[in-house]
C-alpha cells in the first residue's frame, strides 16, 4: 500500500505563519524545535502545551517565551495528566457556560524522549486509556540531554552516553535495544500515532493536518537529531535526519486505530553512513572497526523492515 | 434553617465539603483510609448529585498534577489522598503551589511505611508543611465539611491563590461517624462566592505561559518569597473567613482552640482528632486539681505565632504532643513551638517534648497522666524534657514476644 | 589568591579551560578551586567559569564577582548583557579576548578598556583542524600564561583534561601542540591581586505582595522571545547568493529557529538577529545558494 499526502504536496504549502518564534535558548541546530516549529505551523496557536522536564523546558524560561500559545510546565512524570486535568477543566467550564467554546484550546504534550518512555509512561498510559483528546509530541533525542546527555531508555545499541561510556567491558557502548515505544503506545489504540522527521517536512505536516480529524490520543515520535548529545556539527542536523531514514533506522510510519503504514520507504543505505556522522558512534569505527556491532545495528534494521514489508 | 444533625464518617463529611462547595472536577486515586471519600464523590457526580467530572487517574503524582492543571484552567477543583499517595505526589505539591492554584486538597492521616502500615499520625500530613500548601488540621468530622468551605473561600481569594490541604485523622476520624450538621446550600452561596480567578484560565484569546523556569538565583528568590507572602495574607484571611463562617453558619472556628486555658499553668499543645481525647483528660486533671489545659492548632500553615504566642506565654509549662517522629529531631511541632515562643519575656519556665500515637497507637489515659505529671516536675523545675516517647512497659513485653517469634522460636518445617 | 573568570559560548570550551587552568595551578603545588556555570542556555549561549589559584586554603565559593584576569572565548559576549563580561572588572583586571582585532580596534568597537591582550585563537583553530570547535585548550594555555603558570604543567593539564572528556590520543596532541604556540604568543603579565576596597553593607529590601498575575513566573507579553538577539551565538554565518536560489522553501521549512522568512517574490531571507549559525540551511540547500561566511567579529551584528 502506497502512502500519498492528502493536503501537503509541495513546500511551498507549508505555512509562512510562525508559531514558536526565534530568541529560544535552546541549542543551535536542535532538531527537536525544528520539529515542533513546522508542528506548530498546523497545530495554529490556539493551543496550550503542557510540557515535561526536558530540553524544552528552556523554552519558556522568565520572562521570555517564543509561543503565541498557552504553557503549562508540569514535571517530567506527569504532564499527560497535566493535560487530563487542562482538557477536562475546558470541558467542564465549556459545558457550564462559563468558557465561549471559540476560546477552546487543543491541549498538546510536549516531552522528550527521557518523560515519554520511562518516567512518564504510566501517565501517558493512564491518559490514552481515558481516550483523553489530546496530541502528545515526544522530541526523541535517545538521551537525557538537558542533564548532559545520558542513556535512556530511547538510547540505541552502540551509542555512547554520559552513563554508557566505551569500557573494556563494553567496547561498543550501550548494549541495550532502543525501546519501542510506538508499539507500546499501539497497543493501547489510540485513533492516531506517527513517527515524523524535520527533513521530511511534507510527511511531517501532512500527519499533523491528518491527526486533527481524530478525537482522542494523538501521539507524535519525532525524530530529534542532538549535535550537542551526538556529538555533530550542527550543520549535519538534517544529515542525521535524513540518514535515520533513509539507512531504515528511523522509519516513517503512521498508524490510525492501530494499522500501521510505512509512509516512506527507504532505498536503506547502509547504516554506516548514518552512524559515522556521529561522534557518539566513532568508536565503532575507530581506533578499531566494531564488525559485530554494526552488524548488529544492520540486522536490526534489516529485521524490521523484513517484518512490516 | 435546617439545623438538623446527620450521622456521618469524616470521609462522608469531606465528600459533603466538596459537595457543597458544587466544585467542577474530582481527580482521584484511591488509598486507604481516604477511598470512602472518592467513592462517594464518583457517585454523586454520576448521578448528578454533583455536577462535576469524576476522573480517575493513574498515580497521586498523575492526580495532582491534573488537580493543579485544571485549577490552573479556571475550574474549582477538590481530591484527596493519604499518606504514601501524599508522598508519591510530593514534587507535584511545591510545583502547583508555585503555580498559585487554589484548590483544595484532603488528607487522611497515615503512617508512612516503612513499615507499612495503615492508621493514623502526620508525618505524610507534615513532611508537606513547606510545599507552600496552607494546612488546616480538623478535630471533628462537624470541622471536616466546615474546614473544607473555608478552605475554598481563603485559597480563592486572591491575596492568597495557594491550595491548601484539610487534615483528618484516618479511622478515628476518616471512619467514624458522629452528628453532622450540614450548611445550607443558601449559607454556603453566601459564604463562598463563585470561583472567577483573574489569573488563571487557558483560553485562545488571551494565551500565558505558566510554571515557566528561572534562571538565577535572585528571580527564584523573589517568587519563592511571594508563595511566603501570599501563605502570610492567609492569617488574615483566615481570620475575616472564619468571622464570616461564624456569622452565616454560626459555628467559629479560630486558628488555634484553646481549651480550659484561662487559669491554666501547664498547657498541653495537640492537633487533629486525639485532642478530644486530651480535652477528656485535662478534665481528668482538673478534676484532681491540676490547673490544666489544651491548645490546639487548626491552622498550620501559615503559622499562627502570634496567636499561640498570646496563648502560651506566661504558662508555667508547655508540652507538646507530637503524633509524628522526625528521626534524628524529635517531635515536628514542637521545634515550631519552641522557635515562637523564644523571644517572649513571659515565655514558659519548661517546654516539653512527648511523641505518641505514632501509626495509630492509642493515647490512653494513663500516658495524658504521665503528660501532666512530668510537664508539672519540668515546670516547678523549670527545665524541660524531652522528646519522651509515649511507649508504655506493657507494650514492650508485648513487643519482645513478637521478637521471639520473628526470630528465635524454630518450629521446624 | 588569583580569580580567573572565563566567558565563552556553550561548546566553545570556557569550562574545561578553566579546569585545564586548575589542574595545572594544582600540579604546580599551588591550591586551585575550578567551578562552572550554567544557564537554561545550551551550545552557543553565554556559559562562564571560574578558577582560583592561591598558596593558603580557598576560602571563596561560586561565581567570582571581582576577577583578576577574565579571559573571554568570544568577543561578541562583551556587548550580550546577559553575559556579564564585564562585571567586576576594573583598571587593574587584566583581559584576554579571542579575536581577530587589535587591542586599539577592539577598544574603539566595545566598551572594553583597560589592560587587554588580544589573539585571535579562533582562526588558529581553523586554520589547523580545519573546522570550528572547542578552543579549551587554547584558551587554558593563554590563561596559564597570563597567570604565570609553566609549560610543562598546562601541558599536562590538557592531556589530563581533554582525555577526560574522551577525545583520542591524536587529537589531543595536535590541541597540546596548538596551545604550546598561543602559550608563546602572549606576553605574561603582572596581575594585582591585592586588596580591594571594603564592599558596603547590601542594602535590603523585602518585596511585598504582588498579586498573583505578577508574582507567579509567568509571562503574558509572548511571543516575546524574538526580542532577543541570538547573533553573538556564530561563527559563521549563511549567507544567500539570490541568483542561485530556486525557491524551493527548503531552508525555510528547515530552520529550526524561524530566523529564515520568505519575501513577497517567493524567495528567502535570513534574519540575522535570529540566527544562531546552525547551517543547517546551508546543508539542505540544492543549488548552492546559500553560503558560508565567518563571521566578522567584534562587528556590530
Amino acid at each position: 500500500m502506497t502512502w500519498e499526502p492528502h493536503i501537503f504536496k509541495d513546500l511551498h504549502q507549508i505555512p509562512r505563519e510562525e508559531h514558536v518564534f526565534p530568541g529560544t535558548p535552546l541549542c543551535a541546530g536542535c532538531g527537536g524545535l525544528e520539529s515542533l516549529r513546522l508542528a506548530s505551523k498546523v497545530l495554529g496557536s490556539n493551543v496550550v502545551y503542557v510540557n515535561a522536564a526536558g530540553c524544552f523546558t528552556n523554552l519558556a524560561a522568565f520572562p521570555f517565551t517564543p509561543l503565541d500559545a498557552s504553557w503549562l510546565y508540569t514535571t517530567m512524570g506527569s504532564a499527560p495528566a497535566g493535560a487530563q486535568g487542562v482538557r477536562d477543566a475546558l470541558d467542564v467550564l465549556i459545558a457550564k457556560g462559563r468558557l465561549p467554546k471559540e476560546e477552546d484550546v487543543k491541549v498538546v504534550v510536549l516531552g522528550g524522549d527521557g518523560s515519554t518512555y520511562d518516567m512518564a509512561l504510566s501517565s501517558t498510559s493512564g491518559a490514552i486509556t481515558r481516550k483523553l483528546d489530546f496530541y502528545y509530541f515526544c522530541y526523541d533525542n535517545e538521551a537525557y540531554g538537558n542533564t548532559g546527555v545520558q542513556l535512556s531508555p530511547a538510547t540505541p545499541y552502540g551509542a555512547r552516553t554520559a552513563t554508557s561510556p566505551c569500557a573494556v567491558r563494553h567496547p561498543a557502548g550501550t548494549m541495550q535495544e532502543k525501546k519501542d515505544i510506538f508499539e507500546i503506545w499501539r497497543a493501547h489504540k489510540p485513533p492516531y500515532i506517527a513517527t515524523v522527521s524535520p527533513r521530511y517536512p511534507l510527511d511531517l505536516e501532512e500527519k499533523f493536518a491528518r491527526a486533527a480529524q481524530y478525537s482522542g490520543p494523538k501521539l507524535f515520535l519525532a525524530f530529534a537529531a542532538c549535535p550537542t548529545g551526538w556529538l555533530f556539527d550542527p550543520a549535519y542536523t538534517p544529515d542525521v535526519a535524513k540518514l535515520a531514514v533513509e539507512c531504515g533506522i528511523w522509519p516513517l510510519k503512521e498508524a490510525i486505530n492501530g494499522e500501521v503504514v510505512h509512509t516512506y520507504l527507504p532505498k536503506r543505505q547502509p547504516v554506516e553512513h548514518y552512524l559515522k556522522l556521529q561522534g557518539r558512534f566513532r568508536h565503532l569505527f575507530e581506533p578499531t572497526v566494531q564488525t559485530d556491532a554494526i552488524a548488529h545495528i544492520q540486522e536490526r534494521v534489516n529485521t524490521y523492515w523484513r517484518d512490516v514489508t | 434553617m435546617n439545623q438538623a444533625s446527620q450521622m456521618m464518617t469524616g470521609n462522608l463529611a469531606a465528600a459533603w465539603g466538596a459537595r457543597l462547595a458544587d466544585v467542577d472536577y474530582v481527580p482521584a486515586f484511591p488509598i486507604t483510609p481516604q477511598t470512602e471519600i472518592v467513592e462517594t464523590l464518583s457517585k454523586w457526580c454520576a448521578g448528578g448529585e454533583l455536577n462535576a467530572r469524576f476522573v480517575t487517574l493513574d498515580s497521586e503524582h498523575s492526580m495532582m498534577t491534573a488537580a493543579g492543571a485544571a485549577s490552573a484552567t479556571g475550574a474549582r477543583v477538590f481530591t484527596a489522598t493519604s499518606s504514601q499517595g501524599l508522598l508519591h505526589a510530593f514534587e507535584v505539591l511545591y510545583t502547583v503551589a508555585g503555580w498559585r492554584v487554589p484548590f483544595v486538597l484532603v488528607n487522611v492521616s497515615r503512617a508512612l511505611a516503612s513499615p507499612i502500615t495503615l492508621e493514623p499520625d502526620h508525618n505524610d500530613v507534615l513532611a508537606a508543611r513547606d510545599s507552600g500548601f496552607l494546612q488546616i488540621h480538623a478535630e471533628t468530622c462537624q470541622e471536616v465539611v466546615d474546614s473544607i468551605l473555608m478552605a475554598y473561600r481563603i485559597a480563592e481569594d486572591p491575596r492568597v491563590c495557594l491550595p491548601v490541604m484539610v487534615n483528618l485523622d484516618g479511622f478515628v476520624l476518616s471512619f467514624t461517624r458522629e452528628p453532622v450538621v450540614l450548611p445550607e446550600p443558601a449559607m454556603v452561596h453566601e459564604f463562598l462566592p463563585p470561583f472567577r480567578p483573574a489569573h488563571l484560565g487557558f483560553k485562545a484569546s488571551a494565551p500565558h505561559a505558566l510554571g515557566t523556569a528561572v534562571v538565577g538565583g535572585s528571580i527564584y528568590t523573589y517568587f519563592r518569597h511571594q508563595i511566603h507572602l501570599a501563605s502570610m495574607n492567609g492569617l488574615a484571611v483566615y481570620d475575616e473567613a472564619a468571622a464570616a463562617f461564624e456569622r452565616i453558619c454560626g459555628r467559629r472556628y479560630a486558628a488555634i482552640d484553646g481549651y480550659r486555658l484561662d487559669d491554666a499553668e501547664d498547657v498541653l499543645v495537640m492537633t487533629n482528632a486525639s485532642a478530644s481525647k486530651g480535652k477528656a483528660a485535662v478534665d481528668a486533671a482538673r478534676e484532681e486539681g491540676r490547673r490544666v489545659g489544651l491548645l490546639r492548632l487548626r491552622l498550620i500553615r501559615p503559622w499562627p505565632a502570634e496567636a499561640i504566642r498570646d496563648a502560651l506565654q506566661g504558662r508555667r509549662a508547655v508540652a507538646v504532643l507530637d503524633q509524628n517522629l522526625a528521626p534524628g529531631q524529635g517531635g515536628i511541632l514542637f521545634q515550631e513551638i519552641a522557635a515562637c515562643l523564644y523571644h517572649e519575656a513571659l515565655r514558659p519556665r519548661a517546654l516539653c517534648s512527648f511523641i505518641g500515637g505514632l501509626g495509630g497507637k492509642n493515647l490512653s489515659e494513663g500516658e495524658f497522666r504521665a503528660i501532666f505529671e512530668q510537664t508539672a516536675e519540668a515546670g516547678v523545675r523549670g527545665k524541660g524534657i524531652g522528646p519522651v516517647l509515649l511507649y508504655t512497659e506493657a507494650e514492650h513485653r508485648e513487643m519482645q514476644q513478637m521478637q521471639y517469634l520473628a526470630h528465635e522460636l524454630k518450629t521446624g518445617r | 589568591m588569583l580569580s580567573i573568570r572565563f566567558h565563552g559560548r556553550g561548546g566553545q570550551g570556557a569550562k574545561t579551560a578553566s579546569r585545564i587552568v586548575g589542574t595545572a595551578a594544582f600540579l604546580e603545588g599551588f591550591t586551585a578551586q575550578d567551578s562552572p556555570i550554567y544557564g537554561a542556555e545550551r551550545r552557543g549561549a553565554p556559559v562562564a567559569a571560574f578558577t582560583r589559584i592561591a598558596k593558603k586554603p580557598i576560602r571563596e565559593r561560586g561565581l567570582i564577582a571581582r576577577p583578576d584576569l577574565v579571559v573571554v572565548a568570544d568577543a561578541s559576549l562583551i556587548g550580550d548583557p546577559s553575559a556579564r563580561v564585564l562585571d567586576g572588572v576594573d583598571e587593574r583586571t587584566v583581559l584576554f579576548v579571542n579575536s581577530p582585532l587589535t587591542p586599539d580596534q577592539l577598544r574603539a568597537r566595545t566598551s572594553v578598556s583597560g589592560r587587554l591582550t588580544v589573539l585571535d585563537l579562533t582562526d588558529l583553530a581553523l586554520k589547523q583542524f580545519g573546522k570550528r570547535g572547542a578552543i579549551s585548550a587554547l584558551l587554558g594555555a593563554v590563561a596559564g600564561r597570563l597567570a604565570g603558570l609553566r609549560p610543562e604543567s598546562i601541558r599536562e593539564a590538557i592531556v589530563r583534561e581533554l582525555t577526560d572528556l574522551g577525545l583520542t590520543a591524536p587529537v589531543i596532541e595536535r590541541n597540546q601542540a596548538l596551545a604550546m604556540q598561543c602559550f608563546e604568543a602572549v606576553q605574561p603579565v603582572t596581575l594585582e591581586p591585592g586588596p580591594r576596597a571594603p564592599v558596603p553593607s547590601a542594602q535590603l529590601r523585602t518585596p511585598t505582595y504582588d498579586p498573583p498575575t505578577r508574582g507567579t513566573a509567568g509571562i503574558t507579553a509572548g511571543p516575546n522571545s524574538a526580542i532577543r538577539s541570538v547573533s553573538g551565538w556564530r561563527t559563521f554565518r549563511p549567507v544567500l547568493r539570490p541568483d542561485l536560489c530556486n525557491g524551493c522553501w527548503l531552508c525555510f521549512a528547515s530552520c529550526p529557529e524561524g530566523a529564515i522568512t520568505i519575501k513577497p517574490d517567493g524567495k528567502p531571507a535570513v534574519y540575522y538577529p535570529h540566527c544562531k549559525g546552525c547551517l543547517d540551511c546551508v546543508e539542505v540547500c540544492p543549488t548552492d545558494a546559500m553560503t558560508v561566511e565567518r563571521e566578522p567579529e567584534g562587528a556590530n551584528k
